[in-house]
């Protein structure tokens, strides 16, 4: 459960988290890479494209494999196809060929309602997934789709408002919030639903510094704490870099596959793929502008701020 | 010549008179110079955009009044008085669909030009140029604009304004959804028109390395009223402030904040990258320090 973590974390636990996140760190390392054979998301030489006329394919052959509990970022510039593939995996568009699993079902469209149940997905615009006249009825809607009973669902929902903090807006009308109040309550009404699978699109681009961490900490926390598949499509780096494993789509193809750590040593050429520069990498570029040398291996914040701080105070 | 732009006790209620109003600005005033560049930074639901919305008319004060380019705006402003003022502000706002509406991209960026008296081809040449300028293939430009990705959709809404050619330019974060290299192109490409045809912006943001970067002012908003006006070397000077009001610090001083814990001497905490190496390159032994270890 997401929201009674929220209350109940002190000392103790927070010692458990870190002792869990070093496990599963060890583990991770160990098993790197090997592949079970089913994943919670299959995708099997996946083409799309949104008109007959199109001459280019909008997804292109794509091969995905997603394990159960795993945090996978997907990354890429603009019009890359990274909400494209989003859609093909909620079925909410038909693929030209190729196969779908979730949670070992092929995606038909029989098999449709059942697999949208596992999926929770924020959408890049929130305005595109309001469908209750209050914000309340909004969260509540997705719970009501799925039988969930009236108590059940009450409390559901006051819980998912309370942890984005957004419980004093119940009875305002979603499409009369600010911007940022609009993500909140978009990803709200996916926490409510608690499904397996929850795939962020670019949901944290309009909250301010202090809740986009809120939002980050808080998938980190469904994530590593209570086990739902994270699927983030993010131009954001601290994002991608809290994820598992990170995919890069350009031009409709998943052209890389990447630990976090991996990908951070390419440098500039992070921004051909869509992502930012670590700001560790640019302050070390603009040193080297300046002649100073700096270690080659990718640094993160901390030992950037150890080894300077060590190199400026031993003179 | 456009004149500045003056705010005075602008308050702002929604639905007002209804059970549902709410008020979402209170007693805000502020003046903002020609040729400025204002970053206006605050919490979700602060009223930053509300504040915005002012400044072309889409919203009028509930009390209160403003100057914009010499048109004067109150609770009683016809909305065909704002025509003018309109042809001057050029507005991106948070939601780039809400300001598409043309049957394909190119049409959509060829608005402005043709309504302000080009013939339909020219308003198309100058349309097609934007569209490059922003980063926008080819391909796209016979779509609808509703057919694109999130990012794609946010470059058409700019290069619409951009084709306005407007005096003032009103942006609510208008790079959202933009991937990093589009981010700064289009913060570059907004610096150069500040630069070189004196355009006043006006911008919001969440994005305190802009505000670091691009700013000469900075307007702090808290439910929405103003809590600080002023630069952003004094608002990011103050870190405890900052903390208070739950605001963040550009990357740059929030790392020259962790050097200084370690006992890195810093005079006053850097803004940006460029100012940090170069402090940094100062205190830095020549031989570059210890390469490992
Ligand atoms: N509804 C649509 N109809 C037709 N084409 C579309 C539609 N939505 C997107 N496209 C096109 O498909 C391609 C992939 O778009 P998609 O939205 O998947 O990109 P994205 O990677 O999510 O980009 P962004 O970072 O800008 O959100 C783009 O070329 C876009 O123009
Ligand atoms: N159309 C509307 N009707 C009623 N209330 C609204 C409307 N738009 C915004 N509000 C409310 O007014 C307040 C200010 O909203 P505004 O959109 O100006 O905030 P903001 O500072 O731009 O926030 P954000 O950073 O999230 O975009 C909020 O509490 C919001 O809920
Ligand atoms: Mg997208
Ligand atoms: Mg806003």
């Amino acid at each position: 459960m997401v929201v009674p973590f929220v209350y109940a974390f002190n000392i103790l636990n927070l010692y458990f988290f870190m002792f869990r996140i070093m496990v599963l760190l060890i583990l991770k390392t160990k098993f790197e890479r090997e592949r079970t054979m089913d994943g919670i998301i299959d995708i099997k030489d996946l083409c799309f494209r949104y008109s007959q006329e199109n001459e280019k394919l909008d997804l292109s052959h794509v091969d995905l494999h997603v394990n159960e509990g795993e945090w996978l970022a997907v990354i890429g510039h603009n019009g890359s196809g990274k909400s494209t593939l989003a859609k093909a995996i909620d079925g909410l568009i038909e693929p030209e060929s190729g196969e779908i699993f979730v949670d070992g079902q092929k995606l038909t469209e029989e098999s449709l309602w059942n697999i949208r149940k596992k999926i929770g997905m924020v959408f890049q615009n929130p305005d595109n997934q309001f469908v209750g006249a209050d914000v309340e009825g909004d969260v509540a809607f997705g719970l009501e789709n799925q039988g969930i009973e009236r108590e059940e669902m009450h409390i559901r929902v006051k819980e998912a408002l309370q942890v984005v903090n957004m419980q004093d807006f119940a009875k305002h009308e979603p499409v009369r919030l600010s911007g940022g109040q609009k993500q909140r309550v978009a990803i709200a009404g996916v926490l409510a639903l608690r499904p397996k699978i929850v795939i962020f699109d670019e949901s944290t681009s309009m909250l301010d510094p202090e809740g986009r961490m809120q939002i980050i900490s808080l998938i980190k926390q469904m994530n590593r704490e209570e086990g739902f598949t994270v699927i983030s499509i993010t131009h954001d780096i601290d994002e991608a870099s809290l994820a598992d494993r990170v995919v890069v789509v350009d031009d409709g193809k998943i052209m890389g596959d990447s630990l976090p750590e991996e990908l951070f040593q390419k440098g500039n050429e992070l921004i051909d793929l869509g992502l930012d520069v670590p700001y560790p990498q640019r302050l070390k570029f603009e040193l080297n502008k300046r002649g100073i040398q700096t270690p080659s291996e990718y640094m993160d914040e901390g030992s950037m701020v150890n080894w300077l701080s060590r190199s400026i105070l031993k003179n | 010549m456009v004149k500045s732009i003056h705010i005075e006790k602008l308050n702002y209620v929604y639905q007002s008179g209804t059970p549902f109003s709410r008020r979402a600005l209170t007693d805000v005033s502020l003046d903002i110079k020609t040729g400025s560049y204002t970053a206006i930074i605050g919490h979700t639901g602060s009223g930053k955009s509300t504040l915005l919305q002012h400044l072309n008319g889409l919203l009028k004060p509930t009390s209160g009044s403003l100057t914009v380019a010499g048109n004067h705006i109150t609770s009683e402003t016809k909305n065909k008085e704002l025509n003018e003022l309109r042809h001057h502000v050029g507005f991106v706002f948070q939601f780039p669909e809400a300001q598409l509406f043309e049957e394909t991209v190119l049409k959509d960026i060829a608005f402005a030009p043709k309504n302000f008296g080009k013939s339909d081809e020219e308003a198309e040449q100058v349309a097609a140029k934007m569209a490059t300028l922003v980063g926008l293939p080819d391909s796209v430009l016979d779509s609808s604009p509703f057919e694109l990705s999130g990012g794609q959709m946010r470059r058409v809404a700019i290069a619409g304004v951009l084709a306005m050619e407007p005096q003032i330019l009103v942006l609510d974060e208008p790079t959202a959804g933009l991937d990093p290299k589009g981010r700064l192109e289009m913060m570059e490409m907004f610096e150069q028109l500040h630069q070189e045809q004196h355009l006043t912006i006006i911008l919001v943001t969440h994005q305190m390395n802009d505000v670091a970067n691009y700013a000469d002012h900075v307007v702090v908003m808290e439910n929405g009223g103003l809590i600080a006006n002023s630069t952003p070397e004094r608002v990011f000077s103050d870190p405890d402030w900052l903390h208070k009001h739950h605001l963040g610090l550009p990357q740059t001083t929030a790392f020259a904040a962790k050097l200084a814990k370690q006992g890195v001497p810093f005079e006053t905490l850097p803004l940006t990258e460029k100012q940090l190496a170069e402090k940094l390159a100062e205190l830095m032994p020549q031989s570059g320090g210890e390469l490992h270890g």
